[in-house]
């Protein structure tokens, strides 16, 4: 048998940015800003949650895969695809699809929790407004008895914006689950 | 308790069109499906363009069997279970990837991508005794075919070659695969999703049931659809204005020996649900390419849902091709993969992309419905009762016939003939040993429709 060959495992360049010294003023209002966006997923107020999404808002999700860690340091690592992928106007067509009544998968409405947490943030690299990266748990109470838990990664980008109720419109959402199936039979909520 | 084919027979009636919801929440039942049919079926794999080069595999599963899927260096394609041979683990463990060699992590044991036995640790000091490694290769499923870039496994030596397996809807199956000169891809990764519910709920609604849509798609047909002036689209410039229903001239179901297929005739080459204006204008530029190779009728077949048995759909026009693996009788995985012509512009395959999440991932504005449905369903079964209070199949009985446009055994769209259908085979393949009488009560069924 070949001796193993130990080698350091590569950091993703994305993850060398050093902890940014942030005004703990500045911190304070944006992160109070998240979890007022955060409140109005969770208290099925819909509207306000679509008017601190800027209307040049990107809104995604990827799939997730499990990569040989020689591929991925080859990055020939299997290739994933869209979960969600949305412009405003798309966000505003799923709102207004709960609106309905008759969206089955949301028809009585899920009950959500949105845990925002391990904020770090610094300025956005388009010089636009601030990068804010958490860890996120999203708890889904379904219909009688269903429970889903979704766990991952949120990057948003956050702008002041003058003239809207709150000061902040966010400007760019993705997010990254950790699982690589989602079990749960749908994601007819709100990341 | 054992079950008898004698009680297989009694769950399904197609003569009066009832079902016993049994079928779907017994787990005895389900074991023997593992046997006899997903151990004798042609199951889908993966698609060519996943695995282009030697040493290039996909994790796939026949039913809940582990399956990789592998090229090799003189380009051809095998299949072996994605199990160890010393004590079971698996020994290829990423979705997909380029390998020269699958080593268990358990103890080490190295299979080519070949699937035979290479390396053994130690082998002279801890097997002394000399181990027979031609004896221990992975072992490979028993047949591998391509149809039109799409890679489908059996284990079942005596089963029928593929393409007699899939009869008329390879007809069908053509119309996605067949629409242009260079064939299909998959664009992108798959998506993989759980439904708590038995495998014959949605591959049931794809062989079958577009009378669902109407009520089950109701919301996203308010929110999506363009208004009758043509001023309200939303989500993408070319995108069909109408729920196709109201529009379409004709409409059709097919059904035969488990598959199933259904469409509308419509007027202008559109798919009926709300994909991206790219999308659409791609479906119109290339019409008449499409028709010179599979003529009018399939080239104007963008509104469309299919399954062929058991277990793989794919809908016409919105680009999801998926499989629905069974993991117990109350549950399934969904892969979801986006399918599209490989001659199409860099910028129409993401165009193909989005709609096809849009519309159909986990997330899509008519996947969420269908889903909440069969996961309902499931939860009602658990009941004594529910599980034993007759079903309705009734839908379009006795109207079946033969059209000169189109192969197989018809009905009007609204119907249950390929459900029927669909429950007839299942319940053939379970009771029959040989493919023979299988075949036998198949080509009587198919005389009886049509008579
Ligand atoms: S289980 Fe694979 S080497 Fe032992
Ligand atoms: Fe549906």
């Amino acid at each position: 048998m070949n001796a193993a060959v130990i080698e350091t495992p590569e950091i993703p360049e994305d993850s060398i940015a050093p902890s940014p010294a942030l005004d703990a003023v500045l911190h304070h209002e944006i992160t109070d800003f998240l979890y007022l966006e955060a409140e109005f997923l969770d208290d099925w107020k819909f509207r306000d949650w679509l008017g601190v999404m800027a209307n040049d808002v990107r809104y995604f999700m990827r799939s997730t895969t499990n990569a040989q860690t020689r591929d991925r340091r080859k990055s020939v690592q299997p290739p994933t695809t869209w979960i969600f992928n949305e412009t405003w106007s798309q966000l505003e067509r799923r709102i207004a699809r709960l609106e309905t009544g008759m969206a089955w998968a949301e028809e009585p409405p899920s009950r959500t929790r949105h845990l925002v947490t391990n904020q770090r943030i610094c300025a956005a690299a388009d010089g636009d407004g601030y990068e804010v990266r958490c860890n996120y748990v999203l708890h889904r109470s379904q219909k009688e008895r269903d429970l889903n838990t979704y766990i991952g990664k949120r990057v948003d980008r956050i702008r002041r914006t003058a003239g809207t109720a709150h000061g902040w419109q966010i400007y760019f959402r993705e997010i990254t689950l950790d699982q690589v199936v989602i079990t749960s039979h749908n994601l007819s909520v709100l990341f | 308790m054992e079950i008898s084919s004698k009680d297989i027979e009694g769950m399904v009636d197609v003569h009066t069109g009832r079902i016993h919801p049994a079928i779907y929440a017994n787990a005895e039942l389900y074991e023997l499906e593992l046997e006899r049919i997903f151990g004798r079926t042609w199951l889908f794999l993966c698609h060519v363009s996943q695995i282009p080069k030697g040493g290039d595999f996909f994790n796939t599963y026949m039913a809940e069997d582990p399956i990789v899927v592998v090229r090799q260096k003189d380009g051809s394609i095998k299949a072996f279970l994605n199990q160890c041979r010393h004590r079971s683990m698996r020994v290829s463990h990423a979705d997909s990837g380029n390998t020269k060699a699958f080593t268990c992590p358990y103890h080490g044991w190295s299979y080519g991508v070949d699937g035979a036995l290479v390396n053994v640790p130690l082998e002279p000091k801890a097997y002394p005794q000399g181990l027979c490694k031609e004896k221990w290769g992975l072992r490979e499923v028993t047949r591998v075919r391509e149809y039109k870039g799409l890679i489908f496994g059996n284990w079942d030596p005596e089963a029928p070659e593929l393409e007699e397996y899939m009869g008329d809807i390879a007809w069908y199956l053509d119309g996605v695969l067949d629409r242009r000169e260079g064939g299909t891809e998959i664009i992108g990764g798959v998506q993989k999703w759980t439904i708590d519910c038995n495998w014959k709920l949605p591959a049931e609604q794809f062989a079958s049931d577009q009378y669902h849509a109407l009520f089950s798609h109701v919301s996203a047909v308010q929110v999506l659809g363009a208004k009758p002036d043509g001023d309200d689209r939303h989500l993408g410039s070319g995108q069909t204005a109408r729920p196709v229903w109201e529009t379409a001239k004709d409409a059709v179901q097919y059904g035969e020996r488990g598959h199933g297929s259904g469409f509308f005739f419509t007027e202008r080459p559109d798919a009926n649900v709300w994909v991206d204006g790219e999308v659409s204008q791609y479906f119109r530029d290339t019409v008449d390419e499409a028709r010179e190779r599979l003529g009018e009728v399939r080239a104007l077949r963008l509104a469309g849902h299919n399954n062929m048995f058991p277990t793989m759909s794919w809908l016409n026009g919105t680009a999801t091709l998926r499989v629905w693996h069974p993991r117990g009788p109350n549950q399934v995985e969904v892969w979801n993969f986006c399918i599209a012509d490989k001659a199409a512009p860099e910028q129409v395959k993401e165009a193909f992309e989005r709609s096809e999440t849009r519309a159909f991932g986990p997330a899509g504005f008519l996947e969420q419905d269908d889903s909440e449905n069969w996961t309902e369903i499931q939860k009602v079964l658990r009941g004594k009762f529910a599980r034993s209070t007759k079903l309705c199949l009734e839908m379009g009985l006795g109207n079946e016939r033969m059209r000169d446009d189109m192969p197989g055994v018809t009905n009007y769209i609204f119907s249950e003939t390929a459900a029927r259908g669909l429950y007839k085979h299942w319940v053939d393949l379970l009771v029959c040993d040989t493919w023979a009488e299988v075949h036998e009560r198949s080509r009587s069924y198919e005389l009886e429709l049509v008579k």
